[in-house]
């Protein structure tokens, strides 16, 4: 008889069942982070994170290049008035900190923005800003170029910073967002690029131990936008809310990806991304993970995306991925749809008198205000509902 | 004064087992002022009757003819039949989410009058028509029928028939699912629109207790797709005492008693 080789089982702590680590690695993360091009094979839909991407498309972002320098970065109030104090912008080079401190880049043309390009802009929020500080980020040229941003908060801030981007452009993004111990901060980032604009972005974020972050994405124009977001946590109690809305036209493609890491304790995520397609072509992908870490008990995630088809011939791919390696947590729950108008909505709306193009645009404006009013900058509700309207019209 | 003539009237509605033919001949005649009561057992083709006039696209018309004042309403939209003067009433309104109550209202009165109502006057009318609702006013920032309660639901369509001010009400079970108190409350509605507007009044319900807020002045009732007796108020006791039965297939029975 051959010898039985014994197999070693974690055995549980009976008076703390969750203090084991998981047996299993992270299946949902097995991608390098590193600042190295080579350690990142090239984009193809065979490769797991690429799989919903149209790549020929962004064939110029995966390998190093020389920025254009075309792209134009002005800081002001919202208001365009003066930058309130407190707040700090210069240009820094990437080999500095605080640039490329938040985590590495963890794919093909993240690597390759950070290789490509020199320096950084670094906007600083050292104190609590009464108005919210807007970033503009404007391009009028399809020249290749690259931007480095990195957003930092001092402890116990409360501020709200809006990035805007419009223009023509072909821009390879990297943004690292650092917020302070115990702030409350809003990021906004606004995509508003002409139709044959290319954009793809890469948000690395820190919150910090109990502070609170609101980041939210509004993608409304440009061909190909494919923006990744990974996140994590530097201390407990840390709150993220994600925010998402995007319209997609015939031949756009709009792609979100979130990835919401739970390493501490009692940390709360919430992720919310809305969608309107339009047509023959118009593609969107919302792909959604959530890790919950052995380190993370007391966690509460929740992540969400709809999808709503006006007109036929629209795909929207949406995915959310949770891994839990935490048995004491207090929920992860994802839910997902992909839907047409409602017949019932608008034959209720029409039969009170509302012409079909009016109830229409009364049930998308009903599909996204509550998520622009969770946005939370009034300064901007009204632009991106009226936005939204002048797409339903198009 | 205006008059709805519906002419012979043929609907199908499209289930899973094939294209089933459910109003077969119906032929009524309303004017300004009137009040109809369409009563007749579950199935008989009621409701089909209720969303066939409003242009629900679920239903499709075989043949026949619907008259607003001489016009032909089957042909329109139904936006443009509510524009005409038609209003139905649902018995399960649809809740709408995101979009807040006044909106909706006030977007509705502006297609309907083709104008924008003053703000002044449109608050104040609104304002009372709730009151007289028995409405909290916090409804009115309410997404559209989201979280109402069924009475709620009920008053919400009540109050858009009076603030809307069509020339034809088609009201679609109003009465189920309200206690006696609502029901009240959401009949004197419909009488106060009928009391100022000369509303012509089609009523569909099964039961009978409605029939004691709101007085028909003709009885109709329903059975397998049309009109199959006519009479006026006393034919309503006659169904509360009888039921259906004598309309129904041989062996079945069907109370008309709430």
């Amino acid at each position: 008889m051959a010898e039985r080789k014994e197999i070693s089982i974690p055995v549980a702590d009976p008076t703390n069942p969750y203090a084991i680590p998981a047996a299993m690695p992270s299946s949902a993360d097995k991608n390098p982070r590193s600042f190295s091009v080579e350690d990142f094979a090239l984009p193809s839909r065979k490769l797991d994170d690429w799989r919903f991407t149209p790549v020929e498309r962004l064939e110029e972002f995966a390998s190093v290049f020389t920025p254009a320098g075309q792209v134009q970065v002005s800081v002001s109030a919202i208001d365009g008035s003066d930058v309130p104090s407190g707040v700090s912008c210069v240009s820094i080079p990437k080999s500095q900190a605080p640039a490329g401190t938040v985590s590495k880049p963890n794919d093909r043309v993240s690597a390759v923005e950070w290789n490509s390009g020199a320096n950084a802009v670094h906007v600083h929020l050292a104190e609590d800003t009464s108005v919210p500080v807007l970033v503009r980020v404007h391009s009028e040229s399809f020249e290749l170029d690259s931007l480095h941003l990195v957003i930092t908060t001092a402890a116990n801030v409360h501020a709200d910073i809006v990035v805007e981007h419009d223009g023509d452009a072909r821009l390879a993004e990297g943004v690292e967002i650092s917020t302070g111990d115990f702030s409350e901060v809003s990021t906004t980032f606004i995509h508003e690029w002409s139709d044959t604009s290319k954009h793809v972005g890469n948000h690395r974020i820190h919150v910090g131990k109990g502070a609170t972050l609101r980041h939210s994405v509004v993608t409304l124009g440009g061909q190909t936008v494919r923006i990744r977001m990974d996140q994590d946590f530097g201390g407990e109690q840390g709150d993220l809310t994600m925010l998402g809305i995007y319209f997609a036209e015939p031949g756009e493609h709009i792609e979100h990806r979130t990835m919401v890491v739970h390493n501490q304790p009692e940390c709360k995520s919430r992720v919310i991304y809305k969608g309107a397609l339009s047509g023959q072509g118009a593609h969107s992908t919302w792909v959604g993970n959530a890790l919950i870490e052995p380190t993370a008990p007391g966690t509460d995630s929740y992540e969400l995306n709809r999808n709503l088809i006006l007109v036929p011939g629209a795909i929207a791919d949406s995915e959310p991925n949770l891994e839990i390696e935490n048995g004491n947590i207090v929920g992860a729950g994802h839910a997902s749809s992909v839907g047409r108008f409602d017949d019932e909505e608008l034959f209720y709306l029409m039969s009170r008198g509302v012409p079909e193009k009016e109830a229409q645009k009364l049930v998308v404006a009903g599909f996204f205000n509550e998520l622009i009013e969770e946005i939370g900058i009034p300064a901007i509700s009204e632009h991106l509902m009226n936005t939204v309207n002048a797409r339903l019209e198009r | 004064m205006s008059v709805l003539e519906i002419k012979d009237l043929y609907a199908s509605v499209e289930t899973n087992e094939g294209r089933k033919q459910i109003l077969k001949g119906v032929n009524l005649t309303i004017n300004s002022n009137e009040t109809h009561a369409i009563m007749g057992p579950n199935g008989s083709g009621k409701s089909t009757l209720a969303y066939t006039l409003a242009g629900h696209p679920k239903y499709e018309v075989d043949s026949g003819q619907v008259f607003l004042d001489g016009v032909d309403i089957l042909t329109m939209t139904p936006d443009e039949r509510a524009q005409a003067g038609l209003f139905l009433a649902m018995q399960y309104p649809v809740e709408v989410p995101g979009v807040p109550m006044t909106n909706f209202l006030r977007t509705a009165k502006t297609a309907i009058d083709g104008e924008a109502p003053a703000v002044r006057q449109w608050t104040k009318d609104l304002t009372a028509a709730m009151k007289n609702l028995r409405m909290d006013p916090k409804f009115a920032t309410r997404s559209v029928n989201e979280g109402f309660s069924g009475g709620e639901k009920k008053r919400a369509e009540v109050l858009q028939l009076e603030l809307l001010k069509p020339k034809f009400a088609v009201l679609d079970e109003t009465d189920s699912g309200l206690d006696v108190d609502a029901l009240r409350i959401v009949s004197e509605g419909v009488n106060r629109a009928k009391a100022n507007t000369g509303l012509g009044i089609m009523m569909v319900t099964h039961y009978t207790r409605i029939l004691k807020y709101i007085k028909p002045d003709i009885v109709h009732v329903f059975a397998d797709g049309h009109i199959v007796e006519t009479a006026g108020p006393e034919l309503a006791d006659y169904l509360e005492e009888h039921g259906y039965d004598k309309y129904m297939p041989e062996g079945s029975t069907e109370s008309a008693q709430a």
